[in-house]
């Protein structure tokens, strides 16, 4: 076979022809390298750490009391938010689940940009919020069978209760913060399109 | 472009500097082996993340847009065969392509009418092997590497994809006429 005959002879299809990728996906592409920079400037911080056992109890021990006050929260809470994602269940076909999910992304975002780094107290509080909700919101992907949206819903949690520790220090919850934002915003990006194109094609 | 008489790994400024120039080249690359954006996407970002990860092991007379490349096709391919197992092993007896799914029919509005049509006509491992020998210039036995076959196979599916092929612009020259 003649490489160089093939390739003039298909010339007339194109075949070499470069398609441009979308631009969210290229910021996308440059946020990740960012991202698993800081993530890795972060990571050689914390080796060169040395164990602090006070830490290590403190840490374990707020996270066991989050855990637990979310787990009675959830369970004795009456806050309509509750009564919120099942409403859509049965809303499914019309594709209102994804555009309810959407607009608890964007109140996560942007609850997560105004999340006050230097005050603890106040930042614990807000993230036990979120957390909460969090979890009511992965509950009904997982009723929507929307299993990839309730795994990321699930990922985000243990940044979260990062983030509501009090003995982080402020350039890290910055970094979680970021991290966070970083996988919010994909997440939505990924629903709006399959919404779009969901209009698109009806 | 990445610059050769650098030291060390490539920096972070250098991975934006060949995203912004060369992403496009990798995406396409991605497009043409999976008909598949979001699977073309994903690979440029996994892509991405291992050469970040692995960016120590990058020798420096190579180019970083190329080796990037390279590391997309494979996950291209890996992606391809994890969305669909079984689909790039030896097929002697495939003679029609898959049937086109929505999403196949989607990305190929973004390949073109052309050369859609023509790549809707050979199968998986006929476009793959045909883009990996003719469009990325891969040997025969890197290719029967990647896909777990043996060169004839590899051989017999790029001959059917170019006989394919053949028919497509013989048709076109009709149109044209």
């Amino acid at each position: 076979m003649n490489n160089d005959n093939d390739l003039k002879e298909f010339d007339a299809l194109r075949l070499d022809r470069e398609i441009a990728a979308p631009s969210h996906m290229k910021q996308r592409w440059h946020d990740s390298i960012d991202l698993a920079a800081q993530r890795e400037v972060r990571d050689q911080r914390k080796a060169g750490r040395p164990f602090s056992l006070t830490s290590f109890f403190w840490g374990a021990a707020v996270t066991t009391a989050l855990a637990v006050g979310i787990g009675i929260g959830v369970m004795l809470s009456d806050d309509p938010v509750v009564v919120e994602p099942n409403t859509y269940v049965v809303q499914r076909p019309d594709n209102s689940f994804d555009r309810v999910m959407q607009v608890h992304l964007r109140d996560t975002q942007n609850d997560i940009a105004n999340l006050p780094i230097d005050t603890v107290e106040d930042r614990t509080m807000l993230v036990l919020r979120i957390i909460q909700q969090n979890r009511l919101f992965e509950q009904a992907a997982e009723q929507n069978d929307a299993d990839s949206l309730a795994r990321v819903l699930r990922a985000f949690e243990p940044i979260l209760l990062q983030l509501a520790a009090n003995d982080i220090a402020p350039e890290d919850a910055e970094a979680l913060r970021e991290q966070l934002a970083f996988q919010l915003k994909v997440m939505l990006t990924k629903l709006e399109r399959n919404t779009s194109k969901e209009i698109t094609s009806t | 472009m990445a610059v050769l008489d650098r030291q060390g790994p490539p920096t972070q400024a250098e991975f934006h500097e060949v995203i912004s120039a060369r992403s496009d080249r990798w995406y396409s690359a991605c497009l043409k082996i999976t008909r598949n954006r979001d699977l073309a996407e994903d690979a440029v970002q996994d892509a991405l993340l291992n050469a970040w990860n692995k960016r120590h092991q990058f020798d420096r007379s190579a180019r970083l847009d190329t080796w990037i490349h390279r590391i997309a096709i494979n996950a291209a391919l890996g992606l391809l065969r994890k969305s669909r197992p079984g689909v790039l092993e030896a097929l002697e007896t495939e003679v029609e392509g898959p049937e086109p799914t929505p999403e196949n029919m989607r990305a190929d509005e973004e390949l073109g009418r052309d050369l859609a049509n023509a790549m809707q006509n050979l199968s998986e491992i006929e476009r793959v092997c045909f883009v990996l020998k003719h469009l990325e210039q891969w040997r025969l036995k890197e290719i029967a590497d990647e896909i777990d076959s043996n060169t004839g196979t590899v051989k017999q599916a790029i001959h059917r994809a170019v006989k394919k092929l053949r028919v497509r612009m013989a048709n076109l020259q009709r149109e044209a006429l």
